[in-house]
């Protein structure tokens, strides 16, 4: 229950539609009923396409993804009878009760401490002092500012909030046009789901993890871990930094935007100083893991705490009064998230134990579907999902599914997840569910269509960037193969 | 808005009193979590550094500050915090249990709603109807299997460091699941009576970019 468009708002009345809507759904379950009673036969391939479609229907009444997730599989297990339906009660127990999944509730806890604790102004002043006086200074600072707190933050979200909030009416004071800075802030905020510590990341970990699939040579393929993963976000994460970065410089120069005074070296350093604690924690948070001082998910209640702290007592933003509120907020937000990944966990439970995902990788081998054009489906069909799903939704239901697959074609986990995390960021900056843009046109009272508009230099960027990663997996790969992370 | 014909403050108060314990009770687990496991992180961290400086400190010679070293590991280890993670764990899950039923009544659950914000509010109603009683019939489900689960378990079964009973950890599924249950009807019967869908995303509220669901309908 997201968002829409206003063109899409624009009322039509459209009671068949609706009929339809809810009809599909129910003349499937029938289907399945029919099924279980033996008057009618359907083969394994009808069931499982009978699955998909089932949930795809159940989504589309704009029911909880989490729900049509359960009420699938209830239904499909229905059919099968052969599994106890009581297990799935379980299941939903037993797939979060896990430390490693902990790692998301901490570190949305974190960002929404940092959001409101003063941390992104600070960061926001140091990068200005840096570059402002740069051409397009405030949105290259508006691009750095994003960088470094996607860096101690994990969520794209909680990045647009906290730096497009304070930066946008400040651009637009200093004479930007509004576009330019609704349009730098909007997708630069999206290198949250990139820069590690990344929900996204962690969550595809979590939804790969334990899965066995067989690689091109039979030998079984690993999943990623989550330290493997936030060590890969790092380059891919800076170059997509830099690539919105040129986009900015180069829009302003040609349109001579206003540039900053130039700061005197005591300005940046106090600068520096000021936001010195906000970005300790990214020392905290990557040295802590990379060492082996912490595991992701101590290093996100390091961050938690230590965001608490700073918010609390050394920047004196957030009143004690307001912790209740900001817990509140990170806790429903959390078990938002948990909730999915718990009905995802039994959803892929069941595509594993049907053994779906290996058969679509046998037939996709027998095709004669090579790495290419895998990885260019993958693309579409990532692309075409993230209009109308929020990313950690489809990162649950598609990674299981493409895991197997990838393994099969010899496309490493590592590179597969930061793939999907580009192609995430591209979803959060277009229309019709882009959550950045919505958060972009609540600060700038801008139209969403407009906004659209917008964003086309940085989104065009970003899908130049999307292709490099995905056809040249050293992107990825690079760093934690010389750190000596992966094989 | 009240969930209840109007004047009945009885039931009303009661309404109010299992708001504020759902948010109080989810407030608790979540702050005592993120402190558990941050001392228990200190704790493993300081043990492990006291031994390196105990025995920096004797290799050069001294043996005051050795010693002290010795004592902070010793008395560091004689706490037993092994349990911290579990325990940790097990107050997420029940956080995410009460805090999805507390994101029903918020409406943050995120769907799918391009299809159904392109429908007059007339036609959408019967719509978002169907999704919120698919609501209720899963959590119902789940309540139930999960209830049938927990009672058919073993009452000596227990957790593997708490040693706490396994029934009582498990209790969250059921639990969870009727409430959530209940909240799904508590928000059906709401929009029957006000045609108001509760409705955020990412716990932002854009300002002048309400859903169309979030308003009233005619």
């Amino acid at each position: 229950m997201t968002t829409q468009t206003e063109a899409l708002a624009r009322p039509r009345n459209g009671t068949i539609t609706a009929m339809l809507i809810v009809a599909i759904p129910i003349v499937l379950a029938l289907i399945c009923v029919l099924a279980r009673f033996d008057i009618i036969e359907l083969s394994q391939s009808v069931r499982a396409a009978l699955l998909f479609a089932l949930l795809l229907a159940l989504m589309a009444t704009g029911m909880p993804i989490s729900i049509a997730l359960g009420l699938s599989v209830l239904t499909y297990l229905f059919i099968l009878s052969s599994v106890d339906p009581k297990m799935v009660g379980l299941k939903l127990f037993t797939s979060i009760d896990r430390f490693e999944i902990m790692a998301i509730p901490f570190f949305i806890l974190a960002g929404n401490f940092l959001t409101s604790g003063g941390v992104a102004r600070r960061m926001i002043d140091f990068a200005t002092s840096m570059i402002g006086h740069w051409y397009g200074g405030l949105g290259l600072a508006g691009v750095v500012a994003c960088a470094l707190f996607a860096a101690i933050s994990g969520s794209s979200v909680a990045t647009v909030v906290g730096i497009g909030s304070i930066i946008l009416p400040a651009i637009v004071q200093n004479g930007y046009p509004p576009r330019f800075g609704a349009g730098v802030i909007a997708t630069s905020g999206a290198l949250g789901i990139l820069f590690p510590p990344s929900i996204n990341l962690v969550i595809f970990a979590v939804a790969t993890s334990g899965m066995q699939p067989r690689g091109p040579d039979g030998a079984i393929v690993d999943s990623a871990s989550v330290g493997q993963l936030f060590i890969a976000g790092l380059v891919p994460g800076l170059m997509l930094a830099t690539m919105l970065g040129m986009t900015t410089y180069y829009r302003a120069w040609r349109n001579d935007y206003p540039r900053m005074k130039r700061a005197s070296w005591g300005e940046c350093l106090r600068a520096f100083r000021d936001g010195f604690w906000g970005l300790f924690l990214i020392i905290l948070v990557l040295g802590g893991i990379y060492s082996g001082l912490f595991t992701p998910t101590e290093a996100a209640a390091m961050a938690a705490v230590y965001a608490f702290f700073i918010s609390v007592f050394v920047y004196k933003e957030l009143k004690l009064a307001d912790v209740p509120a900001v817990l509140l907020k990170a806790s429903s937000m959390s078990a938002m998230i948990l909730y999915i990944i718990t009905n995802a966990a039994v959803f892929s439970w069941l595509l594993t134990s049907e053994q779906i995902p290996q058969s679509m990788a046998e037939w996709m081998t027998a095709q004669g579907f090579g790495t290419v054009a895998f990885l260019l489906v993958t693309n579409i069909v990532l692309l075409a999902a993230g209009n109308f799903m929020d990313p950690a939704a489809i990162v649950l239901i598609m990674a299981p599914i493409l895991f197997p697959m990838a393994a099969r074609l010899g496309v490493h986990p590592v590179h597969l997840g930061i793939l999907m995390a580009v192609n995430m960021e591209v979803g959060l900056c277009h229309p019709p569910v882009g959550l950045n843009l919505y958060v972009a046109s609540g600060i700038t009272k801008m139209g969403i269509t407009e906004l659209t508009v917008a964003v086309l230099p940085w989104l065009g960027t970003m899908l130049v960037f999307l292709v490099m990663v995905t056809y040249i997996p050293e992107i990825s790969l690079w760093l934690p193969r010389v750190l000596g992370m992966l094989y | 808005m009240g969930l209840w014909p109007k004047g009945n403050i009885l039931l009303d108060v009661l309404d109010r009193i299992l708001d504020r314990l759902e948010e109080w009770i989810i407030c608790v687990l979540i702050g005592a979590a993120t402190c558990i496991t941050f001392v228990a992180v200190v704790h493993r961290y300081g043990a492990s550094n006291a031994v390196v400086f105990a025995t920096w400190a004797s290799a050069h010679g001294l043996t005051w500050l050795s010693d002290a070293a010795d004592w902070l590991y010793v008395s560091l280890t004689s706490i037993n915090l092994s349990w911290a993670q579990e325990l940790a764990t097990y107050m997420f899950v029940w956080m995410a249990k009460f805090g999805a039923a507390l994101g029903v009544r918020t409406g943050i659950h995120v769907g799918v709603d391009v299809f159904v914000n392109r429908l007059s509010p007339e036609a959408r109603k019967p719509v978002i109807m169907f999704a919120l009683a698919c609501g209720a019939l899963f959590t119902g489900i789940i309540g139930t299997l999960g209830a049938v689960y927990v009672y058919e378990l073993d009452a000596d079964q227990v957790s593997q460091e708490l040693e706490w009973p396994s029934w009582i950890i498990y209790l969250c599924i059921p639990l969870g699941s009727y409430l959530m249950c209940f909240r799904f009807l508590q928000v059906m019967w709401r929009y029957q009576q006000s045609g108001y869908v509760p409705h955020q995303a990412h716990g932002i509220e854009y300002q002048g970019q309400q859903a169309p669901v979030a308003e009233p309908a005619q």
